[in-house]
């Protein structure tokens, strides 16, 4: 009987991949691991923890507070990977095309994403203030009535979201490199044939960029999922846990040193993000015709 | 010398150059005292801080030094406190701690320095007893009580006199005949707020309302107790009509931001805002009268106060760094040192240094402090931090009357680790 032969280098590969795999599993895997093991403890931050099962899983779900978090995340989600990443691409085809002063404007789009969350959430809440600031001083110049946009359970979430979704740049930039990539002969032969502007994007530029847009999606619905920052600074999750956030919900319970709760939260919230990225990657697909490669 | 003896030589000289300032470094290793400090940046107590902890440094130069970390966001800050807690790690060689339900549990932890045995004689004379009675948890002193405060109305009567109001109300009839003046003159009678984790002024406003209710133990009763829900009446009446447009989601800096730009004429906060350089630069500011609300309810003369700031140690098993932070902590609490910070900031301090403020609005509250006859805790005090929580997420819900009295107080009723 012959003996398999190993791979003599496998030392090698194994010594090159060690690494990446310690920190893999120092930073990922092992607090995956422990959040699942708390998550089924009772446990307030200090002493000892006592088995629990799946009683904080229970209690969230069955707080109404927490449905609306997870309610809140798929509306994020939603917003972000079918409101954001369509109007950047938008930007991204337009600018494609070369008008004057596209890199002026490249960079403008992009310019609030290097700019802090934490700053940009300031200048928000102030221009949401209900008596001085900027977006109801425009609407009384136009005698229209101003709200408390942040202070009503029935507009904060849509106030936060819309800011949210303005930030195009980090996906238009993604898919204006691959709409830049695609191969200028295909547009040729396509005015050769007669095709007018809104049939080469269509039938050219978009199904090209298919598996940058369906990249894009996914990760801006994954973000939507694990939303946290704006939310938390500009409303705390707030009025009446109206714009509240699994996130800020698993915040709040390590706030009140709910620990076994927060990370059975935590769990809910990977699960959840999972369902959604599995999800979205089946209904749109992965086809790549510039790769050559199906999924 | 041969030349392997002569390499010998050299080797073991070099070797001990190497080694002799480590061990003299050892023998003089400076030991240092990490602070997370929230008293830092516009605090009031920011600047006499610094100078104590200088002297200190200065007085035990090359033995202890103390390293403030500023941390500026008290929210932030309290975040920081709890996680490295749960992380196994004290947050630093000496941090500060509001005790309250939820914070007690801190004392389960085996992080924190237990000061019983320290916490004695002439040491622990300069301390108030009561103050310290609060801080000892089943047996256990894991933090020394440091900042106190009463919680009273502040009322800006320059605003009030211009309204037509020439005193301070003293009855619920006044009360409201005085905010409807103020209203009619044009201006925001009170600052409100809704937001952060435990909508602070309102918190105030309401825990003096339940107490006046309830009396001086009301939180031992269910939240659903009239009390609570005749104080989330007049809350809702307040938000409603005598705040701030933005009052429901608005944070601290809005609330007192409205008060300190003279748009309002009553706010709520304890002593340690009359150090604030903001304030002290306002025209209005010498007409500022510090007084209890009127009592709403059957219960007169209740004044709510709070252990502010409590100070605990990371415990060590290594005795020069467990010496070093009692010297410190018993230099930060010495009477000479608790009246500089109450000078300077206004603050109040568990300590009796025997300071008798000169400063008018500082004099207001020791001598609300002085005159009051029962003391209550405010609704975080008692109730921890979920529940307070709660009361913030469902005031705005109330003032917006998404939920009725009744069901805002069930809501919080719910949260309250009982």
């Amino acid at each position: 009987m012959m003996k398999k032969r190993g791979n003599p280098n496998g030392w090698k590969i194994a010594l090159f991949l060690a690494p990446v795999l310690l920190l893999f599993g120092a930073f990922f895997l092992y607090p995956i691991i422990f959040t699942a093991w708390t998550s089924l403890m009772k446990w307030r931050g200090i002493g000892t923890m006592s088995f629990n099962w799946f009683q904080n899983y229970a209690k969230l779900l069955s707080d109404e507070t927490f449905r609306l978090s997870i309610r809140n995340n798929v509306i994020w989600a939603l917003a972000l990977g079918f409101i954001q990443v369509p109007l950047a691409a938008l930007a991204a085809l337009i600018l494609a095309r070369g008008p004057r002063g596209w890199r002026l404007l490249r960079t403008l789009y992009y310019l609030p994403n290097v700019i802090s969350t934490v700053a940009l959430a300031m200048v928000w809440v102030a221009m949401y203030n209900a008596q001085y600031g900027a977006i109801n001083g425009i609407l009384k110049a136009f005698g229209l009535q101003g709200r408390n946009w942040l202070g009503d359970p029935s507009t904060a979430l849509a106030a936060i979201a819309g800011q949210s979704v303005l930030y195009i740049g980090y996906f238009m930039i993604v898919i204006l490199a691959g709409a830049m990539n695609i191969p200028l002969e295909l547009y040729e032969a396509a005015k050769i044939d007669g095709a007018n502007v809104l049939q080469e994007e269509m039938r050219i530029t978009l199904p090209m960029l298919r598996g940058t847009l369906v990249t894009s999606v996914t990760l801006a619905m994954a973000y939507g999922m694990r939303h946290f920052e704006a939310t938390f600074l500009m409303t705390g999750g707030g009025p009446a846990y109206a714009s509240s956030t699994m996130g800020i919900a698993l915040f709040l319970k390590m706030d009140a040193l709910r620990y076994g709760e927060a990370s059975a939260a935590g769990m809910i919230l990977i699960l959840l993000g999972t369902l959604v990225i599995v999800l979205i990657r089946r209904l749109l697909g992965r086809d790549d015709p510039m790769s050559g490669t199906t999924g | 010398m041969t030349v392997k003896a002569s390499s010998r030589v050299i080797a073991i000289a070099v070797l001990a150059l190497l080694l002799v300032p480590s061990f003299m470094s050892a023998q003089t290793k400076e030991l240092v005292l990490k602070w997370p400090c929230i008293w830092v940046g516009k605090d009031s107590k920011a600047p006499a801080i610094t100078e104590i902890v200088d002297a200190f440094n200065a007085a035990n130069a090359g033995k202890i030094k103390v390293e403030i970390e500023p941390q500026p966001d008290y929210n932030a800050y309290e975040q920081k406190v709890r996680t490295s807690i749960a992380a196994g790690q004290a947050p630093g060689s000496i941090f500060t701690v509001k005790l309250n339900a939820t914070t007690k549990e801190f004392y389960n932890s085996n992080l924190l320095m237990d000061f019983s045995a320290d916490l004695v004689g002439v040491w622990k004379a300069s301390f108030d007893s009561n103050a310290v009675a609060q801080s000892t948890i089943n047996k256990k002193l894991k933090t020394l009580p440091f900042e106190t405060g009463v919680l009273p109305i502040w009322y800006n009567t320059d605003m009030l006199k211009k309204a037509g109001v020439t005193s301070i109300p003293t009855t619920p009839n006044e009360f409201w005949a005085a905010m409807d003046k103020l209203k009619a003159s044009g201006v925001y009678p009170m600052s409100q707020m809704s937001g952060d984790t435990n909508a602070w002024t309102s918190m105030i406003w309401f825990s003096h309302f339940a107490v006046s209710f309830g009396g001086a133990d009301v939180w031992s009763k269910p939240f659903t107790d009239k009390a609570f829900v005749e104080s989330a009446k007049l809350m809702k009446r307040i938000f409603e009509t005598y705040t701030t447009p933005d009052a429901v989601g608005a944070g601290a800096g809005v609330s007192g931001g409205h008060f300190l730009a003279g748009r309002t004429a009553l706010f709520s906060n304890g002593p340690w805002y009359a150090g604030r350089a903001d304030l002290r630069a306002t025209p209005f500011f010498n007409t500022i009268v510090i007084a209890l609300p009127p009592s709403m309810g059957p219960n007169k003369g209740i004044s709510v106060s709070r252990l502010q700031a409590n100070i605990a140690a990371g415990e060590t098993t290594d005795k020069a760094l467990r010496t070093a932070i009692i010297a410190f902590l018993q230099y930060l609490t010495s009477t000479d040192n608790i009246r500089k910070l109450a000078a300077s900031s206004g603050a109040m301090f568990a300590v009796n240094s025997g300071y008798i403020p000169l400063d008018p609005l500082q004099k207001q509250f020791y001598d609300l402090v002085a005159s009051s006859k029962t003391t209550a805790n405010d609704l975080e005090v008692a109730l921890g931090a979920e529940a307070t929580l709660e009361f913030a997420q469902q005031l705005g819900a109330l003032a917006l009357s998404k939920v009725t009295p009744e069901e805002f107080c069930a809501l919080v009723e719910k949260r309250i680790d009982r």
